[in-house]
């Protein structure tokens, strides 16, 4: 699933923006509103002076969750959607912070937020249309926010838990989510929240928040994708194999500011071998590595001796073992805590090709709220202390108690799972392995059902808010039947209570509360409902024939693949 | 008992043409065993599979006095450089065939990977031949629906290429085992690859068996036997399943060297033997992410694979020759 981080709030981000608006977009050939474009500076890929043609191909690790836009909720998944099904709002395309900003997308400028943020009014672009020729309605937005609901979308909770009307909708207990107003004369939107909502600007560029034709089936089409608006068009899809990324024709003469047209088409092709696929980038028989995997050990130092292609980014994953705390051991706190104390992160991170930052608090380094002391579980560079920790499981009376870590078969996830099963049977659990193959992990552990005891969990921020990863991985309502991100199935009131007065605090506003997000990260690691063990950065691999300098990194979406193009 | 088998006693000529005394009467499985004893290759070979099930039975002795290193003890700070890379071989006993992505013994690893790849390759084997041989035999004497039914259920499971049918099921189990209402096998259990494999192969052995069985029903000593009022049960164990033993003992080496390797193969591909289990399968697939950089980590399962699979084929053939020299049994998938 998704992970990530950026250090600065909404607040700065929207001052960012504008400033950069005031600057202008001389690239720019919509007619939109100016104050809602990004300078070119922000968005390396919108220069015109890179090589247009040919076809790039990228190496992915696994196939998207799906190539739906109301069902994904991956990084490879964002990846794809973030440049074919555009949103109201998005984030600059743009390498390092500047890719945090949100900028206008199809909405004409920055929402207008009343009501004490309890309303967000916008207005579409005008005479905008869909890959297909179908013209854009504003009421489009409403009917895609209700197929995201009815299909289960992985992240529907930014959507039920703040949309006044959204969560009657999704129990079928209304026909239409009652807090979204649309007029398709004007574009004009209004959408009512539940109560004020710091990220819900964020949420409105997420990937998978997106307008699709209100003719677009009411069912998941993973292998013929909805229609979008954006540069570049699905095709071609072998679930599981591969699929191509064409240049939208039509999208160059209504591009958005700040969002270029592509550049080159794209093919994107699934190696679950990570160094074949590594290999593949080095010697530049595929053109892009996937950035939600890790260079494997056997080629690290080959790689990261190509400076002209390759750089490791911060992007503020997390890394962390889940718990799940209806499950023995885990319902006992002390043997939480004792696995806390036991995880070897130094010797993870030796596996991870030393990608791996040791830490074990679940908000990373660089965001809002990451906790100022030390770990209370020892320092997170040294061996750990394992004869505590099997002390604190025999005091918990779980010793022996069996234990199904859950994981995936990529390389180095495997390894660090079968490194987490040797901890606990060292500790005293009776640990064994079960792994899942990589394009059925993260469906089959978030079916509430199957309650995974523990296992292998990662979280990429989606916009930096530490609301988002709280949101997901820890809050009581996100707990569902399906599509269930909560693991630890923790239902804290403690949790509650603080991230209901954490919620409303506008982005803009999020370093003022950092403090009160400290605490509640301290609290949550002290509790061990998930041990975090560490902070992994994202790896930007390209081939020769592309122009590295040209290309975007987004910190939230990874590799922009509408700024490749040939040297 | 009767027996008939497809071997020609063979004649001394010279004794025959010097008028000299015939030699005693010997049976088939004792002209088998003479001729095997001088196929001198196929008893090296033989002896080398023997010599790699002796090693791998001798795991535990080589962990614990040698190596002192257990299958699944991680060394990572001792075994793996900062950027995860696995020393390779060295002159100690600890890491004499140097050590895996996690900094595990791949010496220890190899002799405990080959218990398992031999167990499930003997397990499969057993679940094979005798499912086998009961279907066959049941589908060949009985004929009609009975033939029927088998035979189509037979084809049903040729009718999949090996490896996707191992898969397929291979990834079904691991998640919820194998719950068979009496006994409940879980899915990282090594039964589960020797389940999957014994049921794949037994259209390949019980085709054939089912074959001459049809031949054999027809033959007198099947007509006397009815004759003298033996039961359906008794005609089949104890006039035609001996007549089939030899077509049994050729095929038990085929379908053992078959099932190491497919479960090498769906090991590979995630689908078999379950981490951290070790099984030269997984190794070999641990061993791919490594390379170019620790070759040794696929190289040392892939020999061992090869010598094991090439011990037993080579003497399965000897074996073939010595039983029935005529026969023309082959696994093809």
């Amino acid at each position: 699933m998704r992970k990530y981080k950026t250090p600065l709030g909404t607040a700065v981000v929207v001052a960012m923006v504008l400033a950069v608006a005031a600057c202008g977009s001389s690239s720019s050939k919509s007619s939109a509103s100016s104050a809602s474009s990004t300078s070119s500076s922000t968005a390396g890929g919108s220069s015109s002076s890179g090589k247009s043609g040919g076809t790039a191909t990228v190496v992915e690790g696994t196939f998207p969750q799906s190539l739906d836009p109301s069902i994904d909720f991956t990084t490879q998944g964002g990846e794809v959607h973030w440049l074919t099904h555009l949103g109201p709002y998005s984030f600059a395309h743009a390498t390092g912070t500047a890719g945090t900003q949100i900028i206008p997308s199809m909405a004409q400028a920055l929402p207008t937020v009343a009501d004490g943020g309890k309303t967000y009014t916008f207005t579409l672009r005008p005479g905008l249309k869909y890959s297909d020729g179908t013209p854009v309605k504003a009421s489009d937005l409403t009917f895609a926010i209700e197929r995201d609901l009815k299909l289960g979308w992985s992240a529907a909770s930014f959507l039920t838990s703040t949309i006044a009307g959204a969560s009657d909708y999704a129990k079928g207990k209304a026909k239409t989510i009652s807090g979204i107003t649309t007029n398709d004369a004007s574009g004009k939107t209004t959408i009512h929240l539940v109560m004020p909502y710091g990220a819900f600007l964020d949420v409105l560029a997420v990937p998978g928040v997106s307008y699709l034709p209100a003719s677009t089936p009411m069912k998941p089409e993973p292998n013929s994708p909805p229609v979008g608006f954006g540069p570049y068009v699905i095709k071609n899809v072998q679930s599981n194999v591969g699929f191509d990324l064409a240049i939208n024709p039509n999208y160059a003469s209504q591009a958005i500011p700040g969002i270029p047209a592509g550049k080159m088409n794209v093919n994107v092709k699934v190696e679950s071998n990570t160094t074949t696929e590594a290999s593949d980038v080095l010697n530049n028989s595929a053109d892009v590595f996937d950035w939600g995997d890790t260079i494997p050990p056997a080629l690290i130092q080959q790689v990261s001796q190509q400076k002209d292609r390759y750089k490791a980014y911060e992007t503020n994953k997390t890394f962390y073992w889940f718990l799940n705390t209806t499950q023995k051991p885990f319902t006992s706190t002390l043997a939480r805590q004792a696995v806390a104390y036991a995880v070897d992160r130094p010797a993870l991170a030796r596996i991870g090709s030393g990608a791996l930052v040791p830490g074990c608090f679940l908000l990373p380094p660089q965001m809002a709220g990451h906790p100022t002391g030390s770990c209370p579980y020892g320092n997170v560079n040294a061996t750990p202390d394992v004869a505590k920790a099997k002390q604190m499981v025999q005091q918990s009376g779980m010793a022996g108690t069996p234990v199904t870590v859950w994981a995936e078969n990529r390389q180095p996830r495997l390894q660090w799972a079968e490194n987490y099963a040797a901890t606990l049977n060292a500790i005293g659990f009776k640990a064994t392995l079960k792994t899942i193959a990589d394009a059925d992990y993260f469906s089959t552990i978030e079916t509430l059902k199957n309650h995974p005891q523990t296992g292998f969990a990662d979280w990429q921020q989606d916009f930096p808010n530490p609301t988002d990863f709280y949101q997901n991985l820890v809050d009581a309502n996100a707990i569902a039947p399906v599509g269930n991100s909560n693991y630890e199935e923790v239902k804290d009131p403690h949790i509650q209570s603080e991230l209901a007065a954490l919620y409303p605090v506008q982005g803009n506003q999020i370093n003022t509360a950092a403090s009160r997000w400290q605490a509640l990260d301290s609290y949550v690691t002290s509790k061990a409902y998930v041990v975090p063990y560490g902070y992994e950065s994202s790896p930007e691999f390209l081939s020769n024939r592309i122009d590295f300098g040209k290309v975007v990194f987004s910190p939230l979406e990874g590799n922009d693949f509408s700024s490749l193009q040939l040297k | 008992m009767s027996t008939v088998t497809g071997t020609e006693v063979p004649i001394e000529s010279s004794a025959w043409d010097a008028g000299g005394e015939l030699p005693p009467g010997l049976g088939p499985y004792q002209l088998a065993w003479r001729r095997l004893r001088r196929n001198k290759v196929a008893l090296a070979f033989g002896g080398l599979f023997l010599a790699v099930v002796i090693v791998c039975l001798l795991a535990p002795v080589y962990a614990n006095h040698i190596a002192h290193s257990g299958p699944n003890d991680q060394h990572v700070d001792t075994a793996l450089n900062q950027f995860g890379l696995p020393i390779g071989p060295t002159w100690h006993a600890k890491f004499f065939l140097g050590a895996d992505n996690t900094g595990r013994d791949v010496a220890v690893r190899l002799l405990y990977g080959g218990r398992n790849s031999l167990q499930i390759g003997a397990e499969a084997t057993i679940i094979t031949i005798v499912l086998a041989t009961l279907l066959g035999i049941f589908a060949g004497y009985f004929r009609g629906p009975a033939d029927g039914l088998i035979s189509r259920a037979f084809e049903l499971i040729w009718a999949y290429p090996v490896y996707l049918l191992g898969i397929a099921l291979g990834v079904v189990l691991a998640i919820s085992g194998l719950d068979l209402g009496f006994v409940h096998i879980s899915g990282n259990s090594l039964q589960i690859p020797a389940i999957i494999i014994g049921i794949i192969y037994i259209p390949y052995v019980g085709k054939a068996i089912r074959g001459q069985v049809l031949g054999l029903r027809e033959r007198e000593f099947i007509d006397a036997a009815r004759q003298q009022g033996l039961g359906h049960f008794r005609i089949m164990f104890g006039e035609i399943l001996p007549n089939v033993a030899s077509t049994i003992v050729v095929f038990i080496p085929l379908i053992m060297a078959n099932a190491i390797l497919t479960e090498a193969g769906l090991s590979f591909l995630g689908a078999g033997v379950r981490p951290p289990n070790p099984s030269w399968g997984t190794m070999i697939g641990e061993g791919i992410g490594l390379l170019p950089a620790a070759v040794h980590t696929m190289l040392v399962p892939g020999i061992m694979l090869v010598l094991c699979v090439l011990g037993i084929n080579v003497f399965g053939d000897g074996l073939r020759d010595a039983l029935d020299p005529r026969a023309k049994i082959r696994i093809e998938h």
